[in-house]
């Protein structure tokens, strides 16, 4: 049950930043509250101040930037604006997918990317993602300035942060895939969220691939990169055997615990299962064989 | 388009649809009393502890707390209920039995002061030594749930004399001829153990009571239960009250599978408002109604003799069914289960044997063709794996040994009453079963029997008010099948009058005549059998007021489109009315009564009616994750008549899905004793995209009901051919399970070990 809290409506991030100052451990930042809401309804957490980011202005948008070479998500867009969004649509249709996936519409027209990041929850889709996305930043935002943070420096543990308790996040920076690499996001689901998930983004060049990042997501505290896997493949001319090899290494990287998603033997088998599928679909978006 | 006269066998929209939708329909939540408090409970967190002493002192200081329920409350008043045994106290007295278990009550001004006041009940627990498994319970030297000796036995047991003893709350044999006989001459033998899960009902509203005193002996309730005349005895006989001074109202209720049968939160709501001397509400979680009732997880060892030509020749099973802390409906649906183990064949032999299990786990009830969804996938299997070692077809096997009508089922009860043959034809017909599988594609048919109907004592009063409207006062509980709808039509074919002026308000014991209960498929059959008693006695009524008024014969007279017809002449109902009593007032009242002896069955002779529990799939797996995918689903509604075709296709739907989650999807996870999966984030239930490409659905209509029009229930027994069905369809493709629900993880497991092999 909801226990009582004052809302507060910042206009700028830096207002933001001073009320989570002034506050303390008594205030969050609130944006979409498909996560907050629901852990403070069962109890899990209770603040009497929570910071309404979507009062912020400028944090709404989705454009490019630096030169045109890479997005950026504003914070308080939400999953289904990034779903619906023909910008994202031409330019990094793998979120499209991933938002199509994520969750339901209910908490997709809610929930915010930004703070579903920030949530931190281990079976986070986006944070999946993100660890795998060659080069993808958060911006965030305090009194004390304006820091990017890489996603694997930013995942700490499970619902734990790089973001300092006076920061919020302003956006998502995704630079654009280059020609030649394509991507791919598969996940097993069968409770509310993934089991497993494996993000896979193959750089191809003529018949050799030239680069790999495999994020495995929901089976550990945090998404994890399959370095040993991306490594494996680096050389390799792209078919079902080298693709075999790398999940089998994705999975023996893994330190799943057994719970409600699986005992830990089935869970290194969905790893198998999923990077397979991953890295053989990113590899046909690579090669032309579909576009993505 | 409810001016429309809606008959038996049409496609009647639904009655209570527009209230519903439109959020206008009013569900026990929605009562608010002046002066009401909100009460919230709290429950043990341990499976099994002593209470050494409560301090209430820091919450009753709470602003807007204004009292605490515990069970040093109690003495007052006989606070145990349960109509089976009574063993349960309205909040713990000695010890907790289970993690979950009411401990103390709060009532406040609001909600939110009364969850706040729970955190600040101090309790010195004893933890003590739990029984949480079944196999715990029944180990030697095992602690006891109860002392067994100082039980007594409830209400309405049902069930003859018996006496709970160790951790065995119920026990049930059935016997038929010299078992190991049969076995030692038979050619092929199957057995296995089988585990069944615990599973919740999900009903999308969570149980909830409202209790008001009027002075120290008037009791008056708004409660979302499927039995009000049980629970209003319940009531009476703890309190100490006349039965008629307990008033118990049943509002729309949001969906019930046995969740809601017998009584529940009500003695909470009442013994709370006593004490406070304020009207008290009391609303469930989604985690406390699952700890509040769910069904039955089972241990079964099963047997199965033939004959190298087909013959099926014995039977034995042991199951041992949980019960929890708690017996509840557990002795009803011990013995349900019993007389689902046989399945629909004809045996030379049998032996089987049943036991509740009284556990430190939460209590298990009644929930959608409970008994025989625990026995049927078990004993279809071993039909299935008897025909794979015989070389024969499934639906060979099943023709050759499934009772014919007339047969005796078991002795004593009611004979086969049923085409069971033509309804598996269907099912066949409906899969295709004649053609080949794709490679990869499997099909399973599960058929079975549920005893249905419960007690067979129903009444009804049809009211037909001046201006022609007939209210029709039944207590059956509307709780989203459809009840009020099927209950118009009855009247609106006997009194050829529109739905539009037929109404069928909410239950209210003082109000609306005794009805046994809302369950075992049995409303339609006996209600509606109670209120086409009703309808025609009205209808006698009218016949004798029109042939008065024109000097004809009563068999000259017919009633079409709303009125009495002579020949060309013709008089609405209110025109009648009027010339009956001679202005524009007065009423009359139908009557509608429903006994045993004018049911085909009585309790003590067996059902009032079989349910047939029949229906196929076609599946395919993913053998890398084990992930189940339906292709298909079947199923057969035998219901004698059909008073509705939408509706019954809805409840065949519905209760596919329900079956669906209780073969594949669905477990409440237990750890010592305690739920981990109590939130709909972790239980996992069908979703849309769960349920099969293409659902086919037939109706038989061999009017070989119990009922009026020769109709008899339907609802429960596609839920217990779901999972026969499955785990047949994953044989036939090479998987063996004998533990559900067949998970993703379970079915590759399945897959791997056969690929060991």
């Amino acid at each position: 049950m909801l226990k009582p809290f004052v809302i507060h409506e910042p206009r700028t991030p830096q207002q933001a930043s001073e009320l989570l100052n002034e506050y303390g451990w008594d205030a969050t930042v609130y944006a979409g509250g498909t996560e907050l809401l629901v852990v403070m309804k069962e109890g899990l957490a209770s603040y009497a101040h929570l910071i309404n980011i979507k009062t912020i202005s400028d944090i709404h948008t989705i454009h490019l930037t630096d030169n045109d070479a890479a997005l950026r998500i504003g914070a308080a867009v939400t999953h289904r604006a990034i779903e619906t969004s023909s910008m994202i649509a031409a330019h990094a249709p793998l979120l499209i997918e991933m938002e199509r996936s994520l969750a339901n519409v209910r908490v997709r027209t809610m929930g915010t990317l930004a703070g579903n990041l920030c949530f931190a929850e281990p079976h986070s889709d986006p944070a999946a993602v993100c660890m795998a996305w060659p080069g993808a930043s958060f911006e965030l935002t305090s009194t004390d300035g304006v820091r990017q943070v890489l996603p694997d420096e930013f995942f700490i543990d499970l619902f734990m942060t790089a973001r300092q308790e006076n920061e919020i996040m302003t956006a998502i920076h995704l630079p654009l895939l280059p020609p030649g690499m394509g991507s791919a996001y598969h996940k097993f689901v069968l409770l509310e969220r993934p089991s497993v998930s494996v993000a896979a983004f193959v750089s191809v060049a003529g018949t050799t691939i030239k680069s790999a990042h495999i994020a495995v997501g929901s089976v550990g505290p945090v998404p994890y990169r399959a370095t040993a896997a991306e490594n494996m493949l680096l050389g390799q001319t792209p078919g079902d055997e080298p693709y075999r090899a790398a999940a089998e290494a994705a999975a023996s990287a893994a330190d799943p615990v057994g719970d409600l998603y699986g005992s830990v033997e089935y869970k290194r088998q969905l790893i198998r299962v999923l990077t397979r599928q991953a890295l053989q679909q990113a590899s046909e978006r690579a090669m032309g064989v579909e576009r993505l | 388009m409810l001016n429309q006269k809606y008959g038996v066998g049409e496609k009647a929209p639904r009655v209570d649809g527009p209230s519903k939708v439109t959020g206008e329909a009013k569900f026990t939540a929605d009562i608010r009393l002046a002066n009401m408090l909100e009460a919230r409970v709290l429950r043990s967190p341990f499976p099994h502890a002593r209470i050494r002493s409560i301090d209430t002192s820091q919450a009753e200081a709470l602003d807007g707390v204004v009292a605490i329920l515990t069970g040093t409350d109690l003495s007052d008043i006989d606070p145990y209920f349960g109509h089976a045994v009574r063993d349960r106290p309205i909040v713990a007295i000695d010890a907790a039995r289970f993690a979950g278990d009411p401990v103390a009550v709060v009532a406040a001004e609001s909600a939110h002061i009364a969850a706040e006041a729970l955190e600040l009940i101090q309790i010195d627990y004893e933890e003590l030594p739990a029984v949480t498994t079944i196999e715990a319970a029944l180990a030697d030297g095992a602690v006891r749930v109860h002392d067994t000796d100082a039980l007594r036995l409830g209400l309405f047991h049902g069930l003859g004399d018996f006496k709970p003893h160790d951790n065995i709350c119920y026990e049930h044999h059935m016997t038929r001829g010299d078992v190991e006989a049969v076995f030692a001459e038979a050619d092929a033998i199957v057995e296995g153990e089988f585990r069944f899960p615990a599973v919740y009902q999900y009903a999308l509203e969570t149980h909830a009571a409202t209790a008001i005193w009027h002075g120290a002996d008037q009791l008056e309730m708004w409660a979302n239960c499927q039995h009000p005349y049980l629970v209003r005895a319940e009531l009476a006989d703890m309190f100490d009250l006349p039965k008629a001074n307990v008033r118990l109202h049943v509002p729309f209720i949001g969906g019930g599978f046995g969740s809601k049968s017998y009584t529940r939160m009500e003695p909470i709501a009442a013994a709370m408002a006593r004490k406070a001397g304020r009207p008290v509400r009391v609303v469930n979680s989604v985690t406390e109604s699952m700890w509040t009732s769910r069904r039955h997880n089972m241990i079964c060892r099963m047997r199965t003799a033939a004959r190298a030509d087909g013959t099926l020749l014995a039977r034995t099973a042991e199951m041992w069914l949980d019960t929890g802390a708690y017996a509840d409906n557990g002795p009803r649906v011990v013995a349900t289960a019993a007389d689902a183990a046989p399945g629909p064949y004809r045996w030379t032999a049998y032996q089987i044997d049943a036991y509740g299990v009284y556990t430190h786990r939460s209590p298990s009830g009644s929930y959608r063709a409970f008994g025989a969804t625990h026995l049927e996938w078990i004993g279809e299997s071993q039909v299935d794996q008897v025909a794979r070692k015989l070389g024969m077809d499934p639906l060979e096997i099943r023709v050759k040994n499934l009772l014919k009508p007339g047969e005796a089922v078991r002795t004593p009860g009611k004979p086969m009453d049923a085409d069971l043959i033509g309804d598996i034809r269907k099912v066949a017909e409906g899969l295709e079963w004649d053609k080949p599988r794709p490679p990869g594609v499997g099909r399973g048919m599960g058929i079975g029997l549920l005893a249905a109907g419960s007690r067979p004592v129903s009444t009804a009063f049809a009211r037909l008010e001046s201006e022609g409207t007939v209210t029709v006062m039944v207590s059956t509980s509307e709780l989203g099948q459809g009840a009020r709808t099927a209950m118009s039509q009855i009247v609106s074919q006997e009194l050829s009058i529109p739905l539009s002026q037929i109404r069928v308000p909410d239950g209210d014991t003082m109000v609306t005549p005794y009805d046994r209960s809302t369950g075992a498929s049995r409303s339609t059959t006996l209600a509606g059998g109670a209120v086409h008693l009703a309808a025609l006695d009205l209808k006698d009524q009218l016949i004798a007021i029109a042939a008065s008024k024109w000097q004809v014969a009563g068999s000259d007279i017919i009633l079409r489109d709303g009125r009495a017809w002579v020949g060309d002449q013709s008089a609405t109902l209110s025109e009648l009315l009027f010339y009956h009593f001679g202005f524009s007032g007065g009423e009359l009242f139908g009557r509608g009564i429903v006994r045993p002896e004018q049911g085909q069955g009585t309790y003590a002779a067996g059902p009032v009616f079989w349910e047939v529990c029949v229906g196929g799939v076609e599946v395919e797996v993913d053998e890398e994750t084990g992930r189940i995918h339906l292709r298909k689903i079947v199923s057969v509604a035998d219901v004698g008549t059909a008073v509705n075709p939408a509706m019954i296709k809805g409840q065949e739907m519905g209760g596919a899905a329900q079956g669906l989650g209780n073969a594949i999807f669905e477990e409440m996870v237990f750890s010592d004793g305690q739920l981990l999966n109590g939130t709909m984030a972790d239980y996992r239930v069908p979703k849309m995209d769960d349920i099969a490409d293409e659902f086919v659905s037939y109706i038989v209509q061999n009017e070989d009901g119990p009922g009026p029009y020769g109709l008899k229930g339907v609802g429960e027994g596609i839920l217990a051919a779901m999972p026969a069905a499955i785990v047949n369809a994953l044989a036939d493709i090479g998987i063996h399970l004998n533990e559900l629900p067949a998970t993703p993880e379970r079915v590759w497991r399945a897959i791997q070990q056969s690929k060991n092999v």
